[in-house]
């Protein structure tokens, strides 16, 4: 046990204290922090300048004054900010809070940002030739030409089968979505206006009468009541697979890299004659569990305290971290012990990308397949993948943190099937682990691994 | 006492290839042996499966008393052929490890490392990457961590190999003080001078088979060539009476005299008085076969 330990330390030390660990270790985080920040910025449509000529042809003329003042550059800012007042909405109470209290030159760029169209509308006669105004959606100028919006002649009065017609909007190819859909909003607007005056309503009465806030939704807890804040369940099993799996990837990659380097450095056979294989496999898995508990810790911490920040801690089940860990340690030490048998079979790193291929194969499996879970956590797919070993687990994780957990009793044959594929890996792996450690020369395929296993 | 290493009729295969085949071996406690043969002779083979890093496809062995050195790893030490450092540590923290997975007591760990890197003159060196250093001396601070723990038995595989004459010398004067201290020792080499130089008793290996197991000095008893080497007074002295003494089956000239070549049952000491009185000798004596003479007439060349 002593030489184990010793083993797993220098393991520990040896990869924790490399600058690529340290720098790996804080990338992530830190990526997905600038990620948090940047990307909503980036992606923000309040920040999408809308701007171009569109022009107009409406045949009737009923519609045109509310074109007129749908498309003034006030009434579409504002229809911007009811936008993000919905969005805003949606979110957890402390992102409200945050919005809230922004510093007054944040408020300031946001206002800027808002009014940000700079549309003109270019009116047509109602008489327009369509066609020679479509070769002007099409001619180069300085002035982009967004769009060329022809009105029905029903869309404000319905015609004689009481029904109403709306518009043809003729584009340019490289249209923006956001423009589009900008233009179209206020299109909306002015055709429901329209039509509204058409019949002598008055439109704000009608607003008033067909509109219905979103009741507020509040999550119950054992301990608390909050609002419900959408989406978290849909984010769950995703953010668990992703931390399972580098965790997996952190000690498993590790512990690869570690035997390939002994192997090709001749340091193997001193250390052989020190210590048994079945030692050295040991110590090898327990110094990059170290590893790996680091990495997970560290990410789950990072986890807790933005949801203890954002008031949700209560909304995570903490049977949910514990399944987690159990998890984990059943897939490291079902991946982890294959990955250090190929770092004992090859000669470089080179050879075991090849063999390594299989694996990464399996281990990404779940990422493709945690959308179908999440959505359907009982389906026969679901349920018959979670019981599959080596994949089982990733799949039992999804189930778990999904909407519809699935009953206790298929958690832990899950799990116990967990532990039976943990005994084959480190069976397999310990036999060839011995044969492959002394073993120079063309790499072996999987047919000579797995006649090893036997002869071993 | 047990014998440090006793090996009964060991085979090893691998694949079609016989490795090893019906070794029979046994090494007393304290001494000397060396182990010889040319390359690929299964000298390798033998010692991984001596330190239980192969295992005989049938046979037994016996090493320090017990059944594997497994069971007693702590009390061996071991210079393996392929060898290899951490690259990236540093060569105090490489022996630390080396001496806790040897059992070496915390407290006596710094003090050794001190001391067996000043002997072999790399006292500024503790604090270097292994990376840093040359082959040559890689392979000193190898040596230190395979002795650090003061093993009863030392198996030396191709020690030398690569080094210069000074580290080699250097190296030879160790394992003669780990010899002194009472360790066994046991090491291999296919430069059949290491071997004449250093050991007691040597074990030939030939094609995986033993083909001489016996002390150097039986051995060139045994292998005596009936050679007597003579250097005249005269240099431009005449040799032909030499030739007319009757036990004399040849004589054949070298640069400062000749060889004198006896037949079959001749005595050296009784010829060499009358070959002083045919020519006045300058320099008279018995010729001591070489290792790597005895090498040839056993396997042929």
């Amino acid at each position: 046990m002593k030489n184990i330990l010793l083993v797993a330390s220098r393991e520990f030390i040896a990869t924790v204290s490399t600058k690529a660990f340290i720098i790996g270790l804080l990338v992530m985080p830190l990526m997905i922090g600038l990620s948090a920040i940047i990307f909503p910025r980036l992606l923000n449509p309040r920040n999408f300048k809308t701007s171009g000529e569109v022009a107009i042809v409406d045949p009737t003329g009923r519609a045109m004054a509310d074109v007129r003042s749908a498309f003034a550059p006030e009434r579409m800012a504002e229809r911007r900010d009811e936008q993000a007042r919905q969005i805003l909405n949606q979110a957890p109470a402390a992102v409200q809070q945050m919005a809230q209290t922004r510093s007054p030159q944040m408020a300031a760029a946001m206002a800027t940002a808002t009014a940000a169209s700079d549309l003109r509308l270019l009116e047509r006669p109602p008489t327009a030739d369509v066609q020679k105004e479509k070769a002007w959606l099409l001619e180069q100028t300085d002035t982009r030409h967004l769009a060329l919006i022809v009105m029905h002649d029903n869309a404000v009065i319905p015609g004689t089968d009481n029904a109403y017609g709306s518009y043809d909007a003729y584009l340019p190819a490289n249209t923006d979505d956001r423009a589009l859909g900008e233009i179209q909003q206020a299109l909306q607007e002015a055709i429901v206006n329209a039509r509204t005056r058409a019949r002598g309503l008055d439109r704000s009465q009608i607003e008033s009468l067909v509109r219905v806030t979103r009741g507020r939704s509040i999550t119950v807890t054992k301990d608390s009541e909050r609002n419900t804040v959408r989406g978290i369940n849909q984010l769950l099993p995703i953010a668990f697979i992703m931390l399972m799996f580098m965790g997996v990837m952190t000690g498993g990659q590790a512990m690869l890299t570690s035997t390939v380097e002994e192997k090709s450095s001749r340091v193997m056979e001193v250390l052989l004659s020190a210590l048994s294989p079945m030692e050295l496999l040991a110590g090898k898995m327990l110094g990059q569990l170290g590893v790996s508990a680091i990495v997970l810790g560290l990410y789950i911490a990072a986890g807790l305290a933005l949801l203890v920040s954002f008031a949700l801690f209560g909304l995570l089940n903490p049977w949910l971290i514990v399944y987690l860990i159990i998890f984990f340690l059943l897939t490291y030490l079902t991946f982890g012990s294959l990955m250090v048998s190929i770092g004992a079979v090859v000669n470089d790193m080179r050879e075991a990308q090849s063999l390594m291929m299989p694996l990464m194969l399996l281990l990404t499996f779940p990422l493709w397949v945690w959308f179908p879970i999440s959505m359907n956590p009982n389906s026969t797919f679901s349920t018959a993948i979670s019981f599959v070993p080596p994949v089982n687990l990733f799949a039992m994780l999804i189930r778990v943190t999904s909407t519809a957990p699935p009953p206790w009793w298929q958690v832990w044959l899950s799990i116990g099937i967990g532990v039976a594929g943990v005994g084959a890996a480190l069976w397999f792996a310990s036999r060839v682990f011995k044969i492959g450690l002394l073993m120079y020369g063309k790499p072996p395929n999987f047919a000579t691994l797995i006649r090893w296993a036997r002869q071993a | 006492m047990h014998d440090a290493i006793l090996l009964k009729n060991i085979h090893k295969t691998f694949g079609a290839t016989k490795a090893v085949t019906d070794l029979d071996l046994a090494i007393p406690r304290g001494a000397l042996y060396g182990f010889i043969g040319p390359n690929g002779a299964g000298k390798t083979t033998t010692i991984r499966m001596i330190m239980a890093i192969l295992f005989p496809d049938s046979g037994e062995l016996s090493i320090l008393g017990h059944r594997s050195a497994l069971e007693a790893k702590r009390r061996i030490g071991y210079l393996p052929e392929e060898r290899g450092v951490y690259r990236k540590m540093r060569v105090g923290p490489f022996l630390t490890f080396m001496a806790r997975l040897k059992g070496v007591p915390e407290a006596d760990i710094a003090g050794r490392i001190k001391r067996g890197l000043a002997r072999v003159g790399l006292a500024d060196a503790e604090r270097k990457r292994c990376e840093e250093l040359s082959k040559g001396t890689q392979q000193k601070i190898q040596f230190i961590a395979a002795i650090i723990h003061q093993p009863d038995l030392l198996i030396l595989d191709e020690p030398f190999s690569g080094l210069d004459p000074v580290s080699s010398r250097s190296l030879r004067d160790l394992v003669l003080e780990e010899h002194a201290r009472g360790a066994t020792i046991l090491f291999s080499t296919h430069v059949m001078p290491h071997a004449e130089e250093l050991c007691d008793h040597v074990v030939m290996i030939h094609k995986g088979q033993k083909v001489l197991d016996d002390p150097v000095d039986a051995i060139r008893r045994r292998y005596d060539p009936r050679v007597i080497e003579f250097d005249p007074l005269d240099p431009h002295a005449d040799l032909s009476p030499l030739s007319a003494i009757p036990e004399v089956e040849d004589v054949i000239r070298t640069d400062h005299g000749c060889k004198v070549v006896l037949r079959p049952g001749a005595s050296a000491p009784s010829v060499m008085p009358r070959l002083a009185i045919a020519v006045p000798p300058a320099r008279i004596e018995i010729a001591r076969p070489t290792l790597e003479e005895v090498f040839v007439k056993l396997v042929g060349a």
